[in-house]
Parts: C-alpha cells; sequence; structure tokens
C-alpha cells in the first residue's frame, strides 16, 4: 500500500501511477481468494439457485466492507473511488465463484 | 428435480482427476514456456525511436513547467524543419517477412510447441478418456439454451439442463481456472489456455511492430500544435495564498 503525494494546493492531487496499480493488484489477489472461499463455502453449505448468487453479492460487499475497515478514514489515500473498489472484477471473480461452487458442491452432495 | 444417481466412483476417478490434471498442466505450460523462451533482442535504432518517442510525449505533456524559452528550444530540436529529429531521421517502414526471420519462426514453433500442442492433446486426451460421463450438477438452474455448452457428448433430450458431461465440465476447468493461476503463478504467466483460444479465434497471433515513421509523423504534429502555457506564472502569489491560510 503506498500514499499519495499531496500539494499544498487544494485542488491537484497527483497520485502515484506505480502505487495504484499494486493497489489494484493486491485488490485482485483478494478478490480472487474472496471467490475461491466463498464458493467453496456455498457448495459446502449446499446452497442453491438464488441463494447461491445472494450469497456471492454477500461475500463482495462483506469484503469491500473488510477493505473500508482496513483503509479506514483514509481510504482515498489508497483508492481513487469507493465504488469502482466495489464493483471492480465482480463478474470475473464471479465466474471462478461458480466454478468452486459448483466443484465443491458436487463433491459433496450430488453424489 | 429429476434426481439421478451417480456412482461415487465417477466422483474419484472422472470428476476429481479432470479438475487436477486441468490445473497441473496449466503449471507445467507456465514452466515449460519459461525454460522455452528467449530473450528479445531489441535493435538500438528502435529503442532510441521509443525513448525519442517518450521523450516527445514527455516534453508535451510537462512542457508548461519549463519557462517558454527552453520549451521552444526543445521542440526546436524535434521539430526544426531542417535540422529537427523527426525531420531528418528517416526510417524504412519495417513490414519483415516473419518467414524470412530465422528467429521469429522458432518463437513461432515454440509459441505453438507449448500452447497449441497441449490443447489438442490434453482436450483429446480428456475427450477420449472421460467421455460419456455425467460428472456433476451445476446448483442452479439453467435453461435449455444452455443444454449444447454443458452437455457435450451427451446427447439426452429430457436431461435437465443443469447436469454437466465430462468434456464441458473440463472446458469450465479450463476458462474458469485463469484467475486461480494469478493467484498461484502470478501476474502474466502463461498458464492460461483460453487466451491462446481467443488469439486463435481472433486470427492476430502475431503482432506487427509499429511502423516508426508513422509515429514519428504524429508525434511531430502532436508537438507542433502544442501551444506553451507557462503554469508557473502565478507561483508566488499561490504560495502566499495558501500560507496565509495555513497560519
Amino acid at each position: 500500500m503506498s500514499s499519495k503525494t499531496k500539494d499544498v494546493k487544494p485542488e491537484p492531487v497527483a497520485y502515484s501511477e506505480a502505487a495504484l496499480r499494486n493497489n489494484a493488484v493486491v485488490v485482485e489477489y483478494c478478490r480472487t481468494s474472496m471467490a475461491a472461499l466463498s464458493g467453496s463455502t456455498a457448495g459446502i453449505l449446499g446452497l442453491t439457485g438464488l441463494n447461491g448468487f445472494a450469497f456471492y453479492v454477500l461475500a463482495v460487499v462483506s469484503l469491500w466492507v473488510m477493505f473500508m475497515i482496513k483503509a479506514g478514514p483514509n481510504w482515498h489515500k489508497y483508492y481513487v473511488s469507493r465504488q469502482s473498489l466495489l464493483t471492480n472484477g465482480f463478474f470475473g471473480a464471479l465466474f471462478t465463484y461458480i466454478l468452486f461452487w459448483t466443484f465443491i458442491y458436487g463433491m459433496v452432495h450430488v453424489y | 428435480m429429476a434426481e439421478l444417481l451417480l456412482d461415487p466412483k465417477i466422483r474419484l476417478w472422472v470428476f476429481l482427476p479432470i479438475v487436477i490434471i486441468t490445473f497441473l498442466v496449466g503449471i507445467v505450460r507456465h514452466y515449460v514456456s519459461i525454460i522455452l523462451s528467449s530473450q528479445k533482442k531489441i535493435e538500438i535504432i528502435q529503442m532510441q525511436d521509443s525513448q525519442v518517442m517518450i521523450r516527445a510525449r514527455l516534453l508535451r505533456e510537462n512542457g508548461k513547467y519549463l519557462p517558454r524559452q527552453s520549451f521552444a528550444m526543445r521542440r526546436h530540436w524535434f521539430n526544426n524543419e531542417d535540422t529537427g529529429y523527426f525531420k531528418i531521421q528517416k526510417r524504412v517502414a519495417t513490414s519483415q517477412n516473419p518467414m524470412t526471420d530465422p528467429g521469429m519462426m522458432t518463437d513461432m514453433l515454440k509459441g505453438n510447441v507449448t500452447n497449441v500442442l497441449p490443447m489438442i492433446v490434453i482436450g483429446g486426451w480428456i475427450n477420449w478418456m472421460f467421455s460419456g460421463f455425467l460428472t456433476t450438477k451445476v446448483p442452479f438452474p439453467l435453461t435449455l439454451r444452455f443444454k449444447p455448452m454443458l452437455q457435450r457428448g451427451v446427447e439426452l433430450a429430457y436431461l435437465d439442463a443443469s447436469w454437466v458431461s465430462s468434456a464441458s465440465w473440463y472446458f469450465l476447468n479450463v476458462f474458469g481456472l485463469r484467475t486461480i493461476y494469478t493467484l498461484v503463478l502470478g501476474e502474466n504467466n502463461a498458464a492460461d489456455q483460453s487466451k491462446v483460444m481467443q488469439e486463435q479465434m481472433s486470427g492476430a497471433a502475431m503482432a506487427m511492430p509499429p511502423d516508426p515513421k508513422a509515429a514519428f509523423k504524429a508525434e511531430w504534429e502532436a508537438l507542433e500544435i502544442t501551444e506553451h502555457r507557462w503554469a508557473l506564472a502565478t507561483v508566488e502569489t499561490d504560495i502566499l495564498v495558501n500560507e496565509d491560510k495555513e497560519e
């Protein structure tokens, strides 16, 4: 994690490009892990249909809340926008989630 | 929900092995491509071109922090009609035939060996070895439209669409494990098969080197129309105002 360099003047806010990219990579790692773990959880619990997708949304939101708690009140030091932190990579991680969900569900409940 | 009873041995000998095989093949592909990859040789003239382009872009973007004379001097160096760098450098458009370049040929061959060959071999082997099994059931209802996607190799008209056949399970894994590879192997790994498929579909497996002549011309134009705005003209008052605020 890194911080932005702030000017004396209030308007211009300069972000460090490399640091932002690093943050994005770390967030992406967290998101993938979250998708895999929550998918496995949903599979073990045997959630089906809309319950599973609701669980995914719950997992995404709770991950976002965890990011916010971790970043604290100075979240704008680390991310440009909170909304994009919530919505970025939603569908990419959904695919991973579905794969793990199907996999564990098949292992535990189908046979 | 019409329940089918699947043999638990299918789970042990078909369902699980497909996941493990797909994953490990990705890992092996990654390391094999690392072994086979060769450092691309960069020609000094190409390096020079790209550095000049970067310098010109920096001048365009940050020139406002330079005094007017310094800016004009730098632009003169790039853009002068007689002596400017962009004017006197005559670059030949590089559109060489890849077939005549042995280095390029070897690269293509290596790419095929690591990408296409395992895909055909493993995909074919999975299809042959594990054909005709129903492996699992997706835990959400799907419409009939998904049947050809999820039940490849098992053509049963009255089967519920959420059952997944072994061949389709393999493909689901190929596409779904992509993010896991990023997690395990880091960014820019070579384990991803779906990327190769996309490349083959689009037919753009090889990117042509950009033409330096056109790039020079574009940069020349951009630099020519750049207007110098001295950003620090009011710097004293700005700083003083802020000082006042802080006190």
